[in-house]
């Protein structure tokens, strides 16, 4: 799809331009203020964010907001580790996305290695079953969910985390893959066959080598959500020990009425950054998987 | 097919993510359907009270309906700005000859963040004293008479939390309508053209008919998404002040987790997921039956 994209984009409007009636310049005009503006609406807010997490405290109390600021300093970050778990949050998260992911990648492969490879009577009965999860809303889950953990003494735990986020994201993880494995040419499997490797071996070296780019795509996008959940941790997580990021970050309101609000940008910048790293140099992964499902479906 | 699969293989590759499916997903579906028929705080025994929950929620709880149309309100917002702006930026998009990945990109940033940041941004820039964003750049176009405490106002604080989910996701769907606005055969814009349509035209009798199926899906996504937000609401509001910004999230939550009555706040998850259900339907009723027309 990407690259189908590319050359479309710059074939198509050039020879209309150069015939040049003066009414499409004005209407471009204002066709990239509106961009402009737009796009300074959307950036804006994240580029204050960072500004305002580098200003000394008394900078930010004296008033206009949108000023450039006048000092300098990093102390902000050095509260911002110093007053609460941040480190330890960091570390949580990384847990919780780890798993989820390894859940979510490993599991949603062998769905569609079922579904779509090996092929069952009731296959297409088990694909929707699977979808119905795309358009549940999550909350339907929380009261049970909590229920279930404090019988079998899975509340507060990294698991309480990983299972729910990993079997919401199950569906679309399915999905991805069984359209991957649609590509992948029958003949490699029957010639796999004929050489005796069994569903085991061709899944393991065939199936999963060739999965790489859907692998990533994939966890580049639950990593997104995963990083970010605060519903199930806000929920099933107790104890300050097991905290996540979302979690951590509200504890700077929590400590003492007054918000040092400083240190709480510097918290949230030192929180974003690494996932905004991540999607600035891989953009065209993530956008290709966030938008996947709703193109081919 | 494979040739060589056994029934054992099918079972090895399936049982696993279904049973970590059905766990997470599928057995807390049911359970919620059961508990919305009993009354439960947790503590003492369940109590079976058939439809009371379902009868008290619709006919004795002012709360519920007031949560109700809030959330058709944020909604609303959330259309607005996602596929309204979404729709806007692709079609802005097109006419511009460089620059549009880095567009793009930069117009996708906000759904990389986490919503409790998102909550904290919010909040300084809807504060008002000290003087936030908003109330800062309405006092230099002179309208300084309109700036308030957005959060507190009753009048503006249901737009005001549902605003920043709408601009958190607007990038998304822009993605996919400007992926699909591409995918617009050439010769159908020239051929229209040529006749001397004017761009207006040629957007909204040739292009947007021509995206409509991807437009469906992508009202759908932000339908049902925005029916189940909750993160910011809870975070920026809590609901208040008073039910202001109540939605059926926020309000099925507190129920479920401050009140602990498990049974009642069952009976209204149920409800949210019929309102998905509902809102696709409809969706796919109206949306559908246009393009036949």
């Amino acid at each position: 799809m990407t690259t189908a994209l590319r050359t479309s984009i710059p074939a198509a409007p050039r020879p209309r331009r150069r015939s040049g009636r003066p009414r499409l310049t004005a209407f471009d005009a204002i066709a990239r203020a509106l961009i402009a503006i737009i796009l300074v609406a959307q950036v804006y807010p994240l580029a204050w964010l960072f500004l305002t997490s580098v200003r000394t405290e008394s900078d930010f109390a004296s008033g206009d907001p949108f000023a450039l600021p006048s000092s300098f300093t990093l102390d902000n970050y050095v509260r911002a580790f110093q007053q609460n778990n941040l480190g330890l949050n960091i570390l949580n998260s990384l847990v919780v996305t780890m798993g989820a992911n390894l859940l979510i990648v490993l599991l949603g492969m062998m769905g569609a290695y079922a579904l779509q490879v090996l092929g069952f009577r009731f296959s297409r009965l088990v694909r929707g079953i699977f979808m119905i999860g795309i358009i549940v809303p999550v909350q339907i889950a929380l009261v049970p969910l909590f229920i279930n953990y404090s019988r079998v003494g899975l509340l507060d735990t990294y698991q309480s985390m990983i299972i729910p986020l990993a079997g919401f994201a199950l569906p679309m993880s399915i999905y991805l893959f069984s359209s991957f494995f649609e590509y992948i040419p029958l003949e490699l499997y029957e010639a796999a066959s004929l050489d005796g490797a069994g569903p085991y071996r061709i899944f393991g070296q065939i199936t999963l080598p060739l999965s790489v780019n859907t692998i990533v795509t994939v966890v580049l996008v639950n990593s997104i959500f995963i990083w970010n959940d605060f519903i199930f941790a806000n929920t099933f997580v107790l104890s300050d020990g097991l905290k996540t990021i979302p979690l951590g970050l509200q504890n700077y309101i929590a400590a003492m009425g007054k918000i040092d609000w400083t240190a709480t940008f510097a918290a949230v910048c030192v929180t974003i950054t690494p996932l905004l790293l991540v999607f600035l140099v891989l953009n065209r992964a993530i956008s290709y998987g966030l938008s996947a499902g709703a193109t081919k479906g | 097919m494979l040739p060589r699969r056994s029934r054992l293989s099918v079972l090895v590759f399936l049982v696993p993510p279904l049973a970590l499916y059905a766990v997470a997903v599928l057995f807390p579906i049911l359970q919620s359907l059961v508990l919305s028929f009993f009354s439960w705080d947790g503590i003492t025994d369940l109590q079976f009270v058939g439809l009371s929950n379902y009868a008290h929620m619709l006919t004795g709880d002012p709360v519920f309906w007031r949560a109700f149309l809030n959330t058709l309100g944020y909604l609303v917002v959330c259309l607005v700005l996602q596929l309204g702006g979404a729709l806007l930026v692709s079609a802005l998009l097109l006419t511009l000859r460089r620059g549009r990945e880095v567009i793009k990109t930069l117009y996708l940033l906000p759904a990389v963040i986490s919503t409790v940041a998102i909550a904290f941004l919010f909040q300084r820039i809807y504060s008002f004293d000290p003087q936030g964003l908003i109330n800062q750049l309405l006092s230099w176009v002179g309208l300084g008479e309109l700036a308030r405490p957005w959060l507190s106002d009753v009048n503006t604080v249901l737009v005001a939390v549902s605003a920043p989910e709408g601009w958190r996701f607007s990038g998304l769907y822009m993605l996919i309508i400007y992926a699909a606005l591409l995918a617009v055969p050439q010769e159908l814009e020239e051929a229209a053209r040529i006749d001397g349509a004017s761009r207006w035209v040629i957007f909204w009798r040739i292009r947007f008919p021509y995206i409509r199926p991807v437009w469906v899906t992508t009202t759908i996504m932000a339908a049902t998404y925005a029916l189940r937000g909750f993160d910011i609401p809870y975070l920026l509001t809590n609901g208040g002040p008073g039910q202001a910004s109540e939605l059926l999230t926020t309000y099925m939550y507190k129920t479920a987790f401050t009140s602990t009555n498990y049974g009642y706040a069952s009976t209204m998850s149920v409800f949210i997921v019929v309102e998905c259900l509902v809102a696709v339907g409809l969706i796919l009723l109206l949306l559908r039956r246009k393009a036949d027309a």
